[in-house]
């Protein structure tokens, strides 16, 4: 584009400093919330009470924070899952199915160990407690680690696979909780039995432990990538497959793993969001919903770009702005679907900041154009 | 001295003047003028990195310069896109195909052609492009897919393809790198007869000195981004135009030849390989190797080089026969299980297979590394060791990079290849499969890397070199393998391999039918 004797064009960056990908997030979020004010606008609110409610229900409220806390950790174990195959450049799109195999997986051990009857309650609960999450992490790793097999044996795309898989455990779920199903509420009421007290997750300072997995996950994760040789591997296949395999990695044993470790994760998911939130602790008749919720997980690591660390406060903000825009929504009479585009807006200008963040402006002088064709001599001889 | 040129008798239809152009970190052209004559093959000669193509992006408008301009016809014209170009009559032919392969020669040369819009009716430009074709002498089948054709083949429809747009100028990027000897001549017949007798004029943008000097009528040399020299090619000769180019003479170097008898390391019996489309590649090949000696495999690509290549590194699997190295049957081992062994592999595709665009020169040394414990601490890889290597790698190699945390994507190919050429080295492998290696690089690098191997061969590796350049592997090899449709020729000692034998053998004549001619 040329501007008087200037030239401006986009070039891209040789060096991306850290501090511009924060600064650049940080305005994404900002573009966000100034285009959403149209919405509001267009609602007849008041912008400043719209945001004053947002803010201060997801962030300040006690309620509203707790909510905030308890949804960013559910969204942190779902970018998870879909962070660690998205390094090895393969992408897991069955996060509900994984989730609902945890959630079951996780109910089925009180169901075996007839614990809902609480009088015949016999094992420690701890010792309980710890199958719970190890049966859902493994239930979810199962799932996820078939479409793994596939994709790397038989080359069967994993994309297809994984949506396909969430549609059965989505039937699945239903025929455990619903019309007799072997999980059924005694009251018959379309959603599982709910969970003994002593099988509640455990609270640390009124947030359930999970917490501790997801935060301590996302460390685990950033040095998995960046110093381990396994996460080398991982990403030296996510980038050129045919140089993995040259530099010796076997692509079956690599696809495996992290659909393996990814799945893993969302079935971790499903245990925290059915068996972990206090008030909860029963696969609900709703399930759906977070199942659906969880496809937010593969936002959060797109933006982040495959950063376990950087995915947190992501999450966060995407977990606040969605409880935030919902209870203003139904506290200031807003139009329905208000917290969907919020969030939608949010997706927009981060990857558009992404694309700007790869680039800098440049402005050139327009060279004067007097010089006249010289011909050029051959040289002596 | 005649300031005048004889030949060709016209007017300089494009000038350049005072081009200048940065690039983040590097002068890429530094006040280049350069003088196009009507009706020559003016060819543009400068090693990698010299600023061939960017000037020849310049020209087609895929880049604007900073500084200086273009005339065209004594015009001053401004090229904002290969669009703009195209209309004042240049055209390019990249130096990677630029076709689409499913579709017709016929399709592809209409395809995005200004007139056709909306409705596209082959049956009314058919005649126009025939009579186009019969102007200028070429023969193809219009309705043939492209994916049918030989590459020398595929550059025509690409070079009809810009007459068919009006080029009068006409840019060739390094036109005969994936061409057969037979296909250049062809090529390079077909060109004069353009600028002789249809009046375009060609720039011919190349390193490769036999190229320039059969064909074109004046040279311009570039050198780190500046014009070094501008010759007649008449009076011109090989060894000046390496000096123009690289700024010193290169001292070639030729290993001792020392065969001594050791055992053989490597035993290859009656192999064969399939493709991936199935069909056989690799037909009951069987050769040994032993210590501090070079197999050069010599044949035209497509002969079952790359399934050679890939079956001894564990990348493919052999159909039948065996591969025995260091007296251990590997033929159903991995590659890495090769690598720990004292294997080591250089492919052809460097960007493709043998690094990663997106690493850093450490990560990319890491390939041949994360496995190796001496690189591992307490579960860690040695990031500090690792850089370290690589260090040593890029003084030793001569890898111009600005950092060792460069991405490979910045580096170029010669560059490239001599990273990798170090890192496979720097395993001290016993036995190293070399494909292409010096392939596309300019004449300096390729003479490093050569040496390189050498050194090597020195320290007793055993190298099996494969490479589509006969000169190379007459100054290297101990032994010559032509190879041709999957079966090796022979193996003949280099004392007995001269240029013709193999040459005749490279096309599918037999030891025995070469003696009887």
């Amino acid at each position: 584009m040329r501007l008087g004797r200037y030239d401006v064009t986009l070039e891209p960056r040789t060096t991306r400093p850290a501090f511009y990908s924060a600064l650049t997030a940080v305005g994404a979020i900002l573009l966000a919330l100034a285009l959403a004010s149209v919405l509001f606008l267009s609602a007849q609110t008041p912008l400043l009470d719209a945001y004053r409610a947002i803010f201060s229900y997801a962030f300040f409220n006690p309620n509203g924070l707790l909510a905030t806390i308890h949804r960013s950790i559910y969204l942190l174990l779902c970018t998870y899952a879909f962070l660690v195959p998205l390094r090895a450049g393969l992408w897991n799109i069955g996060l509900p199915g994984q989730v609902y195999a945890g959630g079951i997986a996780a109910f089925a051990i009180p169901f075996v160990f007839r614990t809902q009857e609480s009088q015949t309650l016999s094992l420690p609960p701890v010792f309980l407690i710890l199958l719970m999450v190890a049966s859902a992490a493994a239930a979810g790793a199962v799932v996820g680690g078939f479409a793994g097999v596939l994709r790397a044996r038989f080359q069967v795309n994993e994309i297809l696979v994984t949506m396909m898989l969430n549609s059965i455990l989505f039937w699945l779920v239903a025929y455990m909780i619903k019309e007799g199903g072997p999980f059924m509420s005694p009251r018959g009421e379309g959603e599982s039995f709910a969970l003994p007290p002593p099988l509640h997750a455990p609270l640390l300072w009124g947030v359930p432990f999970t917490a501790v997995l997801a935060l301590g996950a996302a460390v685990f994760l950033d040095i998995l990538f960046a110093k381990t040789p396994l996460g080398y591997r991982i990403r030296a296949f996510g980038q050129n497959p045919a140089a993995a395999r040259y530099g010796g990695i076997i692509p079956l044993a690599l696809s495996l793993f992290v659909f393996l470790l990814g799945g893993g994760f969302a079935g971790l998911a499903g245990y925290h969001y059915f068996a972990a939130l206090p008030g909860v602790y029963k696969i609900s008749g709703n399930y759906g919903y977070f199942g659906d919720l969880s496809f937010y997980g593969i936002i959060s690591a797109l933006i982040a770009r495959g950063s376990s660390l950087g995915a947190v406060p992501i999450a966060v903000l995407f977990a606040g702005l969605s409880l935030g825009a919902r209870f203003a929504q139904g506290q200031l009479r807003l139009p329905f679907g208000v917290d969907y585009a919020l969030l939608g807006l949010l997706m927009m200008t981060f990857v558009a900041s992404h694309v700007l963040y790869q680039f800098r402006v440049a402005w050139r002088r327009v060279p004067s154009p007097t010089l006249r064709p010289a011909p050029t001599q051959l040289p002596p001889g | 001295m005649p300031k005048t040129l004889h030949l060709p008798p016209a007017d300089p239809i494009l000038v350049a003047r005072a081009l200048t152009k940065r690039f983040p970190g590097v002068l890429a052209l530094d006040h280049v003028d350069v003088e196009f004559q009507e009706r020559e093959i003016h060819a543009i000669l400068g090693q990698n990195g010299a600023g061939k193509t960017t000037l020849m992006n310049i020209l087609f408008g895929l880049v604007q310069p900073d500084e200086g301009a273009l005339f065209l016809r004594g015009q001053q014209v401004e090229f904002r896109s290969p669009h703009d170009a195209l209309a004042h009559g240049i055209g390019m032919v990249h130096q990677t195909r630029r076709l689409v392969s499913a579709h017709t020669v016929l399709e592809n040369i209409v395809l995005g052609h200004p007139r056709v819009r909306g409705f596209l009716n082959l049956r009314s430009v058919a005649p126009e492009v025939e009579g186009l074709c019969n102007k200028y002498g070429f023969t193809v089948d219009l309705a043939a897919r492209v994916w049918q054709l030989p590459e020398g083949e595929r550059q025509w429809v690409e070079i009809l393809k810009a007459l068919y747009r009006g080029a009068q100028v006409l840019i060739l990027d390094e036109p005969t790198s994936a061409l057969t000897p037979p296909e250049v001549k062809t090529l390079l017949a077909g060109l004069q007869a353009l600028v002789r007798d249809q009046g375009v004029t060609i720039l011919l943008v190349t390193h490769k000195l036999p190229i320039v000097l059969a064909a074109s009528h004046r040279v311009t040399v570039l050198r780190s981004g500046k014009v070094v020299a501008r010759v007649r090619t008449g009076e011109a000769t090989e060894e000046m135009l390496v000096r123009h180019m690289i700024g010193r003479d290169i001292v070639a170097r030729t290993g001792k030849r020392s065969i001594e008898a050791g055992p053989p390391l490597l035993q290859v019996d009656h192999l064969s390989v399939v493709n991936d489309k199935g069909q056989p590649a690799l037909q009951d090949v069987s050769f040994s190797l032993r210590e501090g000696e070079i197999l050069g495999v010599a044949g035209v690509t497509g002969n079952g080089q790359d399934e050679l290549a890939q079956v001894l590194a564990g990348l493919r699997d052999a159909v039948s026969g065996t591969v025995r190295f260091k007296d251990r049957d590997v033929t159903r081992l991995s590659p890495l299980a090769r690598w720990r062994m004292g294997m080591g592999y250089v492919p052809a595709e460097r960007v493709e297979v043998a690094s990663i665009a997106a690493f850093s020169l450490v990560e990319n040394t890491a390939l041949n590394y994360h496995f190796d414990p001496a690189f591992a601490r307490r579960g860690l890889l040695d990031d500090a060791g690792l850089e370290q290597l690589t260090r040593n790698i890029i003084s030793c190699y001569e890898v111009k990079t600005p950092t060792a945390r460069t991405r490979a994507q910045h580096l170029s190919g010669g560059n490239l290849q001599k990273l990798i050429l170090g890192r496979v080295l720097s395993r001290k492998p016993r036995l190293l499969i070399a494909h292409l290696p010096t392939q596309g690089l300019d004449v300096e690098a390729a003479a490093f890397v050569r040496a390189a191997l050498l050194d090597a061969k020195a320290d007793g590796a055993a190298i099996l070199l494969i490479s589509e350049d006969l000169d190379e592997i007459l100054s290297l090899a101990d032994w010559v393998a032509p190879i041709y449709e999957g079966r090796f020729g022979g193996v003949l000692p280099r004392a007995e391999a001269d240029i013709e034998t193999i040459g005749a053998m490279m096309a599918g004549l037999s030891a025995k039918e070469v003696r009887a001619q």
